[in-house]
C-alpha cells in the first residue's frame, strides 16, 4: 500500500468570485522510504502541492488517501493533528522562531503533543545531535550561519518522528557548501528510511532525490526516476 | 492539569522583554491614573466634609453689610473690601440676640491682624477676637493652658490664646503658658495653647491668635464695633422663625425701616454649607469625568499594544500551526499571556496609584490640610477589571482570528 496516492486532485484558489486553477488532474502515488523531488519552475504549482501533501492546505477536488487514510475532507483540527503526527517540514527561510533557543525551536512541535517534559527534550537532543548541533542547544537563531539555522529547522522536522518530511527549496538561501551538508543529511535520513520530498526548481538539487515528478502549468508532466543520482558526501566531515 | 499554554506563553512573553515591559508599562499606567485619581477624590471629600462639620447647623451668624446690596453680591464684598466701614454691630445688638427664647448662646467677633513678638522673635499674625463663651458655640478644643474667663473678657484683660504653630513659631518647644507676647507693642499673657486645626478655607487655623472680643476691640483696634456676631439656636426646627426675628429687632436698634438699607445680614450656617456642598458636588463630578477620560485613554492604549502586539505575530502564528498548534492551542497560549500582562500590570498599577496617593497625601498635609489617605477597593475593582477585559478582549479577538487563516498564509505575513 502506498504511503501517498492522489487521484484526479484539483486545485484552485477563488479570490472575490475570480477563479484561478492552479493544479490539475494530478495522478500519483509516493510509497513510503522513497526521496522524491517535486521540480517545476516558479508558479508551476509545486509548493501548492507540497503545501496539500503536508496538509497545510485543502485541496479542490480528487482524493488523497495517506497511509490507507482518504484525509481529503479532515477539518482544520483533524489537519492540524495530522502536521503534528505524520509530518515534518524544512522552509527556504528556515522559520525558526526568533529570540528563542535553538533547544526551544526543536522542542516546539512536540509541545503540542501528549509527553512528558522529560521526553520532550531528550527527544530534541537526539535530533539535534543528528544534525551535529550538540553544541549549540542554548543558542538563538541570530548566532547561527544559514547553514547551522537549516540543520535546526531539520532537527525540528525530525523531532516528532514523522512519516515523510517535506522540504521546500531548502537550499535557496544557503550558499553552495552549506546547501551540500542539508542535502547529505537528508540522503542519510533517507538511507535511515524516512520517506523525503523535496520541492525545487533546480535541475542538480532535484537530482539528489531517487525520483522526480515534474510539475509544468498544474500538471504532472513527468514521472522519472534518477539515473545518474547526485550524491552529496564528504559534507558531513565539515560539519563536526 | 496541563500547564504547557502557561509556560508557552511565559516563553512568548521573556522572548519579547521590551515588548512585554511596554506592555505591562501601558497597563500599570491606565490602572494607577485610575487609582491615584479615585484615591485623591476620596482624600479631598474627607478635607471638605470636616471643614463643612465646623459649620453646625445650629448656628446663626449676623454680619455687617453694605447697605443697598445683596447679602452675598460683590457689591458688598467690594464695598467691605475698599473700606466702606460699618460700625453698626455693637453689644446692644449682641445683648438683642441673647436674649432671644431660642439662643442659648452667642458672643460679638473681630478679625485683625497685628505684628507679635516674644523676645527676639517676630512675626505677624492673624488676630481673632472671640468670647469667652466660643466653645459653648463653636468647637474649639485647647491643647494646653486655657480659654480667657468672662471676667477676663469683660475686665480687658490681656490675655491671649496661641494657635499651636504660632506657639511653636514663637516659642519653638517651650511651653507657651503663662509667658508674656508683645502684641502690637502691648504685653499679653498667654493663657493657653489651641489643638492643632488644620486649614479652614484656605486659611491656616494654628497661625493665629485669639484673644477676647471685648479686649481686642478696645486695646488692640480701638474701636467699639463687631464684625460680626455667632449665635447657637436651641430648636433648629425653629431657625427661621428665629433669623426673622433678629432680623427685625436689629432693625429696631438700628432705626432701619427699609429692609433694603440693612446693614447687616443673618444667616444660617447651612446655606453657608449649602454652598460649599454644591462646590463639592462639582468637584466630585469632575473627579468622575477624570476617571472615565483616564479609562478611556488608559484602555485605547491597552487596546493598541494589545491589537498591535498580537497582529505582529502573525507569522509566529502561522509557524506554530505549520508545526501541528490547533487554533485552540494558539487562543490559550494568548489568553494566559494576556492574563499574565493583566496581572502584571495590574500589580504595578496598584502599587504605583497607591504610592502616587501617598505622595498627593503628603503634600496635603504639608499644606496643613486634614488630607485622608485611602485607596478605595472600588478603585482597584474598577481600574482592573476595566484594564483585564479590554486586554483580554483586544489580546484574544485579532489572535483568533490570526489562528483563523490557513498556516501558510499566515508564514508568508514576515
Amino acid at each position: 500500500m502506498a504511503l501517498i496516492e492522489v487521484v484526479d486532485l484539483d486545485k484552485e484558489y477563488v479570490n472575490e468570485e475570480v477563479v484561478t486553477p492552479v493544479l490539475h488532474g494530478l495522478n500519483f502515488k509516493i510509497e513510503k522510504g522513497e526521496f522524491v523531488a517535486i521540480m517545476g519552475p516558479s508558479g508551476s504549482g509545486k509548493s501548492t502541492l507540497m503545501h496539500i501533501l503536508g496538509f497545510l492546505d485543502k485541496l479542490s477536488k480528487g482524493k488523497f488517501v495517506f497511509d490507507g487514510k482518504d484525509v481529503s475532507t479532515l477539518t482544520d483540527d483533524e489537519l492540524a493533528e495530522m502536521r503534528s503526527k505524520s509530518v515534518g517540514f524544512v522552509f527556504q527561510a528556515f522559520n525558526l522562531l526568533p529570540r528563542t533557543t535553538v533547544l526551544e525551536n526543536v522542542i516546539l512541535p512536540l509541545i503540542y503533543t501528549k509527553m512528558s517534559e522529560k521526553e520532550r527534550m531528550s527527544k530534541s537532543k537526539a535530533a539535534l545531535s543528528s544534525v551535529g548541533l550538540d553544541h549549540r542547544l542554548q543558542f538563538v537563531p541570530s548566532q547561527l550561519s544559514g547553514g547551522e539555522k537549516q540543520r535546526v529547522a531539520i532537527a525540528r522536522a525530525l523531532v516528532n518522528e514523522p512519516a515523510v518530511i517535506f522540504a521546500d527549496e531548502p537550499t535557496g538561501n544557503l550558499d553552495s557548501k552549506s546547501g551540500l551538508q542539508v542535502m547529505q543529511i537528508l540522503q542519510e535520513l533517507n538511507e535511515e528510511g524516512h520517506t523525503i520530498i523535496l520541492v525545487t526548481h533546480e535541475k542538480y538539487t532535484a537530482e539528489h532525490a531517487k525520483r522526480i515528478l515534474r510539475i509544468r502549468d498544474g500538471e504532472l508532466v513527468g514521472d522519472e526516476i534518477v539515473n545518474n543520482r547526485q550524491i552529496a558526501n564528504g559534507a558531513k566531515e565539515l560539519i563536526k | 492539569m496541563n500547564f504547557t499554554p502557561i509556560r508557552l506563553a511565559y516563553n512568548a512573553l521573556s522572548a519579547q522583554k521590551t515588548r512585554t515591559i511596554l506592555t505591562i508599562l501601558g497597563m500599570s499606567i491606565g490602572i494607577a491614573v485610575v487609582i491615584t485619581i479615585m484615591a485623591a477624590g476620596k482624600g479631598l471629600d474627607y478635607m471638605v466634609m470636616g471643614q463643612l462639620e465646623i459649620f453646625s447647623p445650629n448656628t446663626i451668624t449676623v454680619e455687617v453689610k453694605v447697605p443697598a446690596t445683596k447679602k452675598t453680591s460683590n457689591d458688598n464684598a467690594m464695598g467691605i473690601a475698599t473700606g466702606i466701614t460699618i460700625t453698626t454691630l455693637k453689644d446692644k445688638d449682641l445683648d438683642t440676640v441673647l436674649k432671644h427664647p431660642n439662643v442659648s448662646a452667642a458672643y460679638g467677633f473681630v478679625m485683625g491682624q497685628a505684628v507679635v513678638k516674644y523676645q527676639n522673635e517676630t512675626k505677624t499674625s492673624l488676630l481673632f477676637g472671640e468670647g469667652y463663651n466660643l466653645q459653648e458655640v463653636e468647637k474649639f478644643a485647647i491643647d494646653s493652658g486655657r480659654l480667657f474667663t468672662q471676667d477676663e473678657e469683660d475686665s480687658l484683660t490681656q490675655v491671649a490664646v496661641l494657635g499651636s504653630k504660632m506657639s511653636e513659631l514663637l516659642f519653638g518647644q517651650e511651653n507657651a503658658v503663662g509667658k508674656t507676647v508683645y502684641i502690637k507693642g502691648k504685653p499679653f499673657r498667654v493663657v493657653g495653647v489651641a489643638a492643632k486645626r488644620g486649614a479652614v478655607l484656605g486659611m491656616d487655623m494654628d497661625k493665629m491668635i485669639v484673644l477676647p472680643a471685648k479686649t481686642m476691640q478696645r486695646r488692640i483696634l480701638g474701636i467699639d464695633y463687631y464684625q460680626e456676631i455667632i449665635a447657637k439656636v436651641i430648636d433648629r426646627t425653629q431657625i427661621k422663625q428665629t433669623v426673622a426675628d433678629l432680623e427685625q429687632s436689629l432693625r429696631e436698634n438700628h432705626d432701619i425701616t427699609d429692609p433694603n438699607k440693612d446693614d447687616f445680614a443673618v444667616n444660617t450656617m447651612e446655606e453657608a454649607a449649602k454652598m460649599l456642598s454644591s462646590v463639592v458636588n462639582g468637584l466630585t463630578l469632575l473627579l468622575v469625568a477624570l476617571v472615565c477620560v483616564s479609562l478611556l485613554v488608559g484602555g485605547v492604549g491597552i487596546m493598541n499594544i494589545m491589537y498591535v502586539s498580537v497582529t505582529e505575530r502573525t507569522y509566529e502564528i502561522g509557524l506554530r500551526k505549520a508545526l501541528g498548534a490547533k487554533s485552540k492551542d494558539i487562543l490559550m497560549q494568548f489568553l494566559f499571556e494576556a492574563i499574565i500582562l493583566t496581572v502584571a500590570g495590574g500589580i504595578f498599577g496598584i502599587i504605583s496609584g497607591a504610592l502616587l496617593a501617598l505622595v498627593i497625601y503628603f503634600i496635603a498635609t504639608s499644606y496643613n490640610y486634614t488630607w485622608l489617605y485611602s485607596v478605595p477597593l472600588s478603585s482597584i475593582f474598577l481600574a482592573i477589571g476595566f484594564s483585564a477585559a479590554i486586554g483580554l478582549i483586544f489580546g484574544i479577538y485579532p489572535a483568533k482570528k490570526a489562528a483563523s487563516l490557513n498556516p501558510m498564509e499566515a508564514l508568508r505575513r514576515e
